[in-house]
């Protein structure tokens, strides 16, 4: 009888094991700690990481955990509450070049956006970062200091996506073209602009996707060919998108969610001629960081404090398993480095760069 | 006693459904203004979903900021009492106004209602505390012909 208990038991813990989102138990290993509010990593070819601080500091980590600051002049840098630096990126020819791209809140309290910059980073420690040069200003300058995207990542052809917000106040911007609040833009790494962007007119030509809210998200995907998005939608309503040239995300005129306050944004979740989402959180996770590992997407949460996998068919994304809520920490950024290991970043004052084992 | 709190009560359930109703509009006119047709079903559903959702919001903003500004333009009518209506009209929409100055300020998004974005919207918006300044002096202290007032047959 007793041993019928237990066959019993463990049939249960394989059946809960087995269902989607099922929270699974992985080993994590603390890196460094004390970095305040770190918010996107990359790790270095000879060894340790490059950690951007949204305070403006960008942060080298041993291996060993040990820190030194890296030198970096900003000087037009704009940081406090959302506002700050946020994306590291290393060039794909890192290893010959050593150049990375920076994306930040530049300009002041009345009138900042996002700016991207690149430099190159010094050939050994202590580092510093120099020829600095900036690529991207997203333009109008606004006020306020919400919503900057500045996820970014390389496609194949070498060129720059650089995902942008929408300011908070300017939603409608997000579906007009001559702007780059609520965009998706493509650059070259010098700040020009490639010729087969979507769109040739002359006010904002580096669009490539729009009708986006606050890009936190966003990878390319060399096995599918594919670029991944996420974005924060306001109450409810954060989405998961395939992102195409030209497309248009629908903000403000299609959502799952709803105002902060609880009015409707827009009547409609989805319009013709709207992209819609492969998957929506409501209520809000506030998704993060987005990060490829072994053909699938793990998804860190601010809100949520935990990590989700996803796992690729027909073209879509089905929510598999969830990891580090045990932790109880916002989750800024989830990275996997050339070596294929994963790597968060927790969002606190005392934040931290944390190893997972993924099972 | 109960003629003060039923008058108050009315107030505020007047005020948070005009103004429900009106950041509906503005709302709505934004996403008409790029192009996309709302018909009248589909914006009959989004008032009342915001009257649902919304409203009790603004009532929660309402109770606090119509009790302080409506104290302070009772201290005022004492002195001035020819104007008391007034006191309370000009003492509900400058209340409103000014908590949404602060609401703003302390709130992590610059403007927490969308209507508030536009000066008409924030007036328009404000003018809902002066309505419910309207309604409760009406039925706290109704002036002479108004209590003569007869009802409609």
């Amino acid at each position: 009888m007793i041993r019928l208990w237990g066959y019993l038991a463990m049939a249960l813990v394989l059946v809960v094991g087995a269902l989607p989102g099922a929270a699974a138990t992985t080993k994590t290993t603390v890196i460094a700690t004390d970095l305040a509010f770190p918010w996107s990593m990359a790790a270095l070819p000879e060894g340790g990481f490059v950690v951007t601080l949204r305070g403006g500091q960008l942060i080298y980590v041993a291996p060993n955990g040990n820190q030194q600051p890296i030198e970096l002049s900003l000087p037009d840098l704009y940081a406090t509450a959302q506002a700050g630096l946020f994306e590291v990126l290393l060039a794909p020819d890192f290893s010959s070049t050593r150049e990375l791209v920076l994306s930040y809140a530049c300009g002041s309290e009345a009138a900042n956006n996002t700016c991207v910059v690149k430099g190159t980073l010094s050939a050994q420690a202590p580092y510093s970062v120099f020829n600095t040069q900036n690529i991207f200003t997203a333009l109008p300058k606004k006020a306020g200091a919400a919503h900057f995207g500045a996820r970014m990542t390389w496609l194949a052809d070498n060129t720059l996506l650089v995902a942008l917000g929408d300011g908070f106040v300017h939603r409608e911007q997000a579906q007009q073209l001559d702007n780059h609040l609520g965009k998706i833009v493509r650059i070259h790494r010098d700040g020009s602009t490639p010729n087969d962007n979507p769109y040739k007119h002359s006010q904002a030509s580096q669009i490539f996707s729009y009708g986006h809210r606050n890009v936190q998200g966003l990878i390319y995907d060399e096995q599918r060919d594919a670029i991944w998005q996420h974005e924060h939608g306001p109450k409810g309503g954060d989405e998961l998108n395939k992102i195409v040239a030209g497309g248009n995300y629908g903000w403000p005129i299609a959502t799952y969610g709803i105002d902060y306050t609880g009015a409707k944004v827009s009547p409609f979740n989805q319009l013709p001629g709207v992209k819609a989402p492969l998957y929506t959180w409501t209520p809000s996770l506030a998704p993060a960081g987005l990060a490829l590992y072994n053909g699938d997407l793990l998804v860190s949460h601010l809100v949520g404090r935990r990590l989700q996998r996803f796992q690729y068919s027909n073209d879509s994304w089905t929510l598999t398993d969830e990891y580090l809520s045990e932790l109880g920490q916002r989750i800024r950024a989830v990275y996997t480095s050339p070596d294929n290991e994963v790597y968060v970043l927790t969002d606190s004052a005392e934040g931290q760069l944390i190893k997972v084992e993924l099972p | 006693m109960l003629r003060v709190l039923l008058a108050f009560f009315i107030a505020v359930v007047g005020a948070a459904l005009v103004g429900s109703v009106m950041q509906t509009q503005f709302n709505l006119a934004e996403i008409t203004a790029l192009s996309v047709s709302v018909d009248m079903p589909t914006r009959m559903n989004t008032i009342v979903h915001d009257l649902l959702h919304f409203g009790p919001v603004f009532a929660a903003m309402l109770i606090p900021t119509l009790l302080i500004a409506f104290m302070i333009a009772w201290l005022v009518a004492k002195r001035f009492t020819r104007f008391e209506r007034w006191w309370f009209i000009v003492g509900g929409g400058l209340g409103l106004a000014t908590a949404f100055i602060i609401i703003d300020s302390l709130a992590p998004m610059p403007t927490l209602i969308a209507a508030n974005r536009t000066t008409l919207g924030f007036v328009l918006m404000s003018a809902t505390g002066a309505f419910a300044g309207w309604i409760f002096d009406r039925l706290w202290h109704p002036q002479a012909q108004e209590l003569n007032e007869e009802l409609p047959k």
